[in-house]
């Protein structure tokens, strides 16, 4: 069977929207902190030979994700949709996650975005590997791989950390290790020639409904209010060596710059 | 109109939009003033598969669609005209004919080095004393043993500058049937083949048109594309896929310059108010947002029409026209808005404005297409 990755993506939202969430085909989109991931996937495969599934979990627009995956390179798709998934935290989306990877073994290689652009939480990918008992390793630049055994690179606090770990492991994958290629028109081609992505259930995943979707997630969204930025305006003084020492204490201070 | 394209559209509008962003609309004013052709972009292009769009995948190509096709052209237009010009002339009135009516040898010779972009291919149809007229072309290939012997002077070639496979229209029987007009394919590089000066032009200055001139030059006769006397239905076939093309492109100019008169607008102050309060600039913003809207419905339409089958000449034609002159109307309220600013080289509105002109002049003008169009309407041939 050779090299196996999986790589979670998932379609988001563009637009922040005032009231209430719907989304269609116009506002959704492949999350763009997943296109590193895909590129990483790709490389991997270019490189070490194997297969790439891509696993999204949303509603029936999430497809589009999928298709533009396979049009990239990938070689099978899985939308796991379920009106009972609705509503779902990031444990329960980690959860029906994990069931569907289960579902595909053996894999070698989970992949996935750092974050997401509509959701930001950044826990999909650490609760998913926890949940599958697989080591995981945050924010990779660089991934080697040589008998069951990966070799990744991360930045953390000013420091390159190397780490060895035992596959199957699940990354995130830094959104700037790499650019990302273009999509190139006989993929898109070959995408839509070929039969639909698969898609999947919770009884497909052996998922009790009391595990999925809002049922099963501890968290509630109270509110959701838009925040207000207020502009303040400061000169700053001096000669030109004093403003832009003011200026670098200040953004360092703020947090702006890592200094 | 997004919203009733299928997802494999909206795949093509955005995977092409995000290289067009990033890789030509930064360098699309500065090709323009030095009158550059970007091979380092056109060779990514190629590697996308904007020089195949339609052509088969086992031939190099994207194997899309016209729609597709019609998407991509707008999109690159919108980035660059110049750019749009090259990639809609290579693929609808070069490679096309040749996967039409090409022979098995042919096709497999020209089309993968086309379809892959690492030729470019022209249509040389344009002469000094045959433009609008079509059938008054002076050229002429002569049949000597197993080559023809060609004489011609085409002018106005676009990406002629650049052009490895070049489609001639001649003369192939000039003594006996002087109306014998076919289709013979020249390659660069061929002894007695002249690559004249480029043209110094108002706009679409990217483009490398020139002339393209043919002494003696001896071309087999296996050059030939379908039979002789086929010219004129090559030529007619061609353009009907030509004018879709045209009609895309000024459809990606005509929304480019929209939207920079309405960022412009938004952001421009005078009488205390951004432009776009005064209501003289939004009845502009309406009618460029309803030209353009228009423009691509009946682009789009005449798209449709080909992916179906059905004809779609009246509708390209249509398309083209309404295109074209709603994109130097567009053009036209974009340097208005901006201004004294909109005819300074500073603004992209100004590029915009040379690169419409054109569009109602080139694979037939808009009055060919006005006569070309009340004969169809009229039931006439
Ligand atoms: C940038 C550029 C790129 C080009 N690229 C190509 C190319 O790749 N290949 C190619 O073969 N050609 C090309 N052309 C040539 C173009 O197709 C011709 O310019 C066009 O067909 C018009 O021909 P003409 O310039 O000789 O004008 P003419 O035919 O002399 O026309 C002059 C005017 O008379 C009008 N007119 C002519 N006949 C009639 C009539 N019967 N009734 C009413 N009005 C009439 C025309 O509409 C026009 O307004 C290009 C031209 C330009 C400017």
């Amino acid at each position: 069977m050779g090299f196996h990755i999986a790589v979670c993506v998932k379609s988001v939202i563009l637009e922040a929207p005032a009231e209430q969430v719907i989304r269609n085909e116009d506002n959704s989109e492949l999350n763009p902190f997943d296109r590193p991931v895909l590129e990483a996937a790709l490389r991997l495969k270019e490189f070490y030979g194997g297969r790439i599934t891509a696993l999204t979990m949303g509603p029936s627009v999430s497809l589009s994700a999928l298709l533009e995956a396979r049009a990239f390179g990938v070689d099978r798709e899985i939308l796991i949709c379920d009106p009972g998934l609705a509503g779902s935290d990031t444990l329960a989306t980690s959860r029906a996650l994990a069931a569907a990877l289960r579902k595909l073994a053996p894999l070698d290689l989970v992949l996935f975005g750092v974050r997401t652009a509509d959701s930001d939480t950044g826990q999909v990918g650490p609760q998913t590997s926890v949940a599958l008992g697989i080591p995981f390793v945050g924010m990779v630049q660089s991934i080697e791989w040589k008998q069951d055994v990966f070799r990744v690179k991360r930045v953390a606090d000013h420091f390159v950390e190397e780490y060895e770990v035992k596959g199957p492991a699940a990354f995130t994958i830094h959104p700037g290790a790499l650019v990302p290629r273009d999509l190139g028109l006989a993929g898109i081609g070959r995408a839509f020639q070929g039969d639909r992505a698969e898609r999947w259930n919770l009884r497909d995943l052996g998922l009790q409904a009391d595990r999925a979707g809002d049922a099963g997630s501890p968290t509630r969204v109270l509110s959701m209010k838009r925040v207000t930025k207020t502009k303040q305006c400061e000169f700053i003084t001096g000669d030109a060596l004093e403003q832009a020492d003011a200026l670098m204490k200040r953004l360092s201070e703020s947090g702006a710059l890592g200094v | 109109m997004d919203s009733l394209l299928s997802e494999k559209h909206r795949i093509v509008r955005r995977s092409v939009r995000s290289f067009c962003e990033r890789e030509i609309r930064p360098i699309a004013g500065e090709i323009d003033r030095e009158a550059r052709f970007p091979w380092e972009v056109v060779e990514k292009m190629g590697k996308l598969g904007y020089f195949g769009i339609q052509a088969p995948v086992e031939l190099g190509g994207g194997g899309l669609d016209s729609m597709s096709y019609a998407i991509i052209v707008e999109e690159i237009s919108r980035a660059s005209g110049s750019l749009g010009l090259c990639v809609t002339v290579h693929n609808s009135v070069a490679l096309y004919p040749i996967l039409a009516f090409g022979s098995e040898e042919q096709i497999a010779k020209w089309a993968p080095p086309l379809a892959s972009g690492q030729k470019i291919g022209a249509f040389c149809l344009t002469e000094p004393n045959a433009g609008s007229d079509a059938s008054g072309i002076e050229g002429t290939a002569v049949a000597d043993g197993d080559a023809y012997v060609v004489n011609t002077n085409k002018v106005f070639v676009t990406n002629g500058g650049v052009a490895d496979i070049c489609l001639l229209f001649l003369k192939t029987n000039p003594y006996d049937d002087p109306g014998e007009i076919s289709v013979v394919v020249a390659e660069r590089g061929t002894p007695g083949f002249v690559v004249g000066d480029l043209e110094d032009l108002c706009g679409m200055r990217a483009n490398p048109v020139s002339s393209i001139r043919l002494y003696d030059c001896r071309l087999s006769r296996e050059n030939l594309l379908g039979r002789a006397g086929m010219g004129l239905k090559i030529g007619l076939a061609t353009l009907d896929t030509g004018r879709m093309g045209i009609a895309a492109q000024a459809l990606g100019i005509a929304q480019a310059a929209m939207e920079e008169g309405i960022l412009y607008a938004q952001q421009r102050r005078q009488f205390r108010v951004p432009l776009a309060k005064h209501q003289a600039i939004q009845m502009m913003i309406a009618d460029m947002g309803t030209l353009v809207e228009a423009s691509r419905l009946m682009t789009y339409r005449a798209a449709a029409f080909r992916d179906a089958g059905k004809s779609f000449s009246q509708e390209s034609a249509m398309a083209k026209l309404f295109a074209s002159e709603a994109c130097s109307k567009v053009t036209d309220m974009a340097v208005q808005i901006h201004g004294g600013y909109g005819y300074s080289k500073s603004y992209a509105v100004e590029r915009y404005y040379r690169d419409a002109r054109v569009t109602r002049i080139y694979e037939g003008s808009s009055e060919v297409h006005r006569m070309v169009i009340a004969r169809g309407l009229m039931g006439k041939k």
